[in-house]
């Protein structure tokens, strides 16, 4: 180990700064129509590029392979698979997790992309790599517009899952 | 016929977990004039252009770039700000000189991190504000996503991870710029508090402070300067989709395509012959095992072997990152890809001491801009000019 002291630095003759940055991001067209589908009808949409024949989840105005224009809309599965997962135990702030969250990409059935979210209603020893999903809204008058109108992604039910086979 | 560029001075600060009492342009001074002194140059006169690496958050400005002439001795003279990793400063530096109007370039980037209060708000502001940032969490979860599906698609053990950060934290002893030098050993690492599923505290570098500066110059003038110009051969970079949600998360292909371009420029056509060593990024321990991979220094899947094998010990058959990489260096910020050329020039000048691996030629140096990012950058530094080859 390094015997240079580890101090910390407040204990050091300093200055204390605090950056405040406030800021309003645009949704921009895009979003706008992604976040209003969401809230009003609780549906997923991407664009679909014509050329590459993929469906961006999150949609896009233009993709980012050919660079082409893209607005042909279309409402995808709420569900997928879990491409990667992890389960974080501490927060932002250092601090242990009381209870842990697990993170997944989910890829979304046949679109190219999906969601970083939470998974739900599910033991972490019991995620695994390929796993169905689906997702989980919050209630018509919770829902506000934003990533947070999906709670999280939670284990497909079974009998959906047979239905789609 | 296009000029050569070669690295004909360097300065470090060291690297150290904190620096009392130093502000950042106390240690830009430090390391800049070390740098002056070992390529016997003027910086009032004698450098035509300066370089500085850094970005706005992590240095706590608005426009840092305005910052920093008067510590390297550049007011009133040619200076502009890469926002980038020092990598990137040094790729600008090398096109800067091949055209032939900059016959001596310094570069500089440097860490303050123990300046920084709230380190994880700062890495968490970088995520997409609008599809990524509101879920919130410690932003290195996305690590541990990576890493999950890193040995998912490779067959890498865990284990193997570990054995990059006890040979690197051991190496880092060796080495008197390194801040996080440490006998571990790989159940050290396995048995280190679990943060991000599989990721482990010990997998994550240790932030540190430190600064580093490199003079280059044209073949024009680095015989005058230097017995020991250390030629940079071939540059590369590469940025892939911002986007989470499209991007490859088993490989690293900007370094894929980075390294590919680096290695076009320099000709290099059989990587695992030609490159006798390299420092490459290692900010989380699966990232070494995952960028050996991308820069073809092994077969896709082979990392890890090697790794538990000991071919990547600084006496293996391909040694990487004897100067004890980030995990042992510490992370320093956009210093990180600095600190690795620098160490590739000393290991080519013959002046890496104990941690010297013999008989080297050829060197590699590569950095990943770190999350949330997918971009990096590959330089190829030589002690044999492209004529004496």
């Amino acid at each position: 180990m390094s015997l240079e002291k580890i101090g910390d630095p407040r204990d050091l003759t300093h200055w204390m700064g605090h950056m405040e940055t406030d800021y309003s991001y645009t949704y921009g067209i895009a979003g706008e129509k992604f976040f209003k589908e969401l809230k009003e009808n609780a549906k997923i949409m991407g664009t679909r590029c014509k050329n590459c024949n993929l469906i961006y989840v999150p949609p896009r105005l233009f993709c980012e392979r050919c660079f082409e224009k893209l607005d042909t809309w279309e409402t995808v599965s709420k569900r997928g698979s879990v491409h990667t997962y992890t389960i974080a135990n501490i927060d932002i702030d250092g601090s242990k997790l009381k209870k842990p969250i697990i993170w997944a990409m989910i890829k979304i059935d046949n679109v190219h992309g999906g969601f970083v979210h939470k998974l739900g209603e599910v033991d972490s020893k019991d995620v695994e790599i390929g796993m169905h999903v689906e997702a989980v809204f919050k209630s018509r008058k919770e829902r506000e517009g934003s990533m947070l109108d999906i709670k999280y992604f939670r284990p497909a039910k079974q009998k959906l899952e047979k239905a789609l086979r | 016929m296009l000029r050569e560029v070669a690295v004909v001075g360097l300065g470090c600060t060291g690297c150290r977990p904190t620096t009392p009492g130093l502000s950042y342009k106390e240690i830009m001074f430090e390391a800049a004039t070390r740098a002056f002194e070992d390529a016997g140059v003027d910086p009032r006169c004698d450098i035509d252009n300066f370089i500085t690496c850094a970005e706005d958050y992590w240095e706590g400005f608005s426009i840092f770039d305005e910052f920093v002439p008067d510590q390297l001795g550049a007011v009133l003279r040619q200076l502009f700000t890469v926002t980038a990793d020092g990598l990137f400063g040094l790729a600008t530096a090398y096109m800067l000189i091949r055209t032939g109007e900059f016959d001596t370039v310094a570069v500089e980037a440097h860490s303050k991190a123990s300046d920084i209060l709230t380190f994880a708000d700062i890495v968490a502001f970088a995520l997409d504000p609008i599809f990524n940032r509101p879920l919130g969490g410690h932003p290195f979860y996305i690590a541990g996503l990576e890493m999950n599906r890193y040995l998912h698609e490779t067959g890498a053990s865990r284990e193997a991870c570990a054995h990059v950060v006890a040979k690197n934290r051991k190496n880092a002893l060796s080495n008197a710029y390194a801040a996080h030098g440490a006998n571990i050993t790989v159940e050290d690492v396995l048995e280190s508090e679990q943060l991000f599923y599989p990721l482990s505290r010990l997998d994550i570098s240790p932030l540190a402070d430190g600064c580093m500066v490199l003079v280059l110059a044209s073949d024009k003038v680095a015989g005058k300067l230097t017995d020991t110009p250390i030629w940079v051969r071939g540059v590369g970079w590469n940025s892939d989709t911002p986007w989470l949600e499209t991007r490859d998360w088993g490989r690293s292909v900007d370094t894929e395509l980075a390294a590919k371009m680096a290695y076009k420029v320099a000709g290099i056509r059989n990587p695992q012959k030609e490159i006798d060593l390299a420092e490459i990024d290692d900010r989380f321990s699966y990232k070494e095992l995952q960028n050996l991979e991308a820069l073809q220094l092994c077969r896709r899947g082979e990392a890890g072997k090697l790794t538990e094998e000991g071919a990547t010990e600084r006496d293996g058959s391909i040694p990487i990152n004897p100067s004890g990489g980030l995990l042992g260096v510490g992370y320093t910020l956009e210093a990180s890809g600095l600190q690795k050329a620098l160490e590739i020039v000393l290991q080519l000048r013959g002046e890496a001491g104990k941690r010297q691996v013999p008989d080297a030629e050829t060197g590699l140096a590569q950095v990943w801009r770190g999350i949330p990012t997918a971009s990096g950058a590959v330089a190829i530094l030589s002690n044999r000019s492209r004529g004496a080859t």
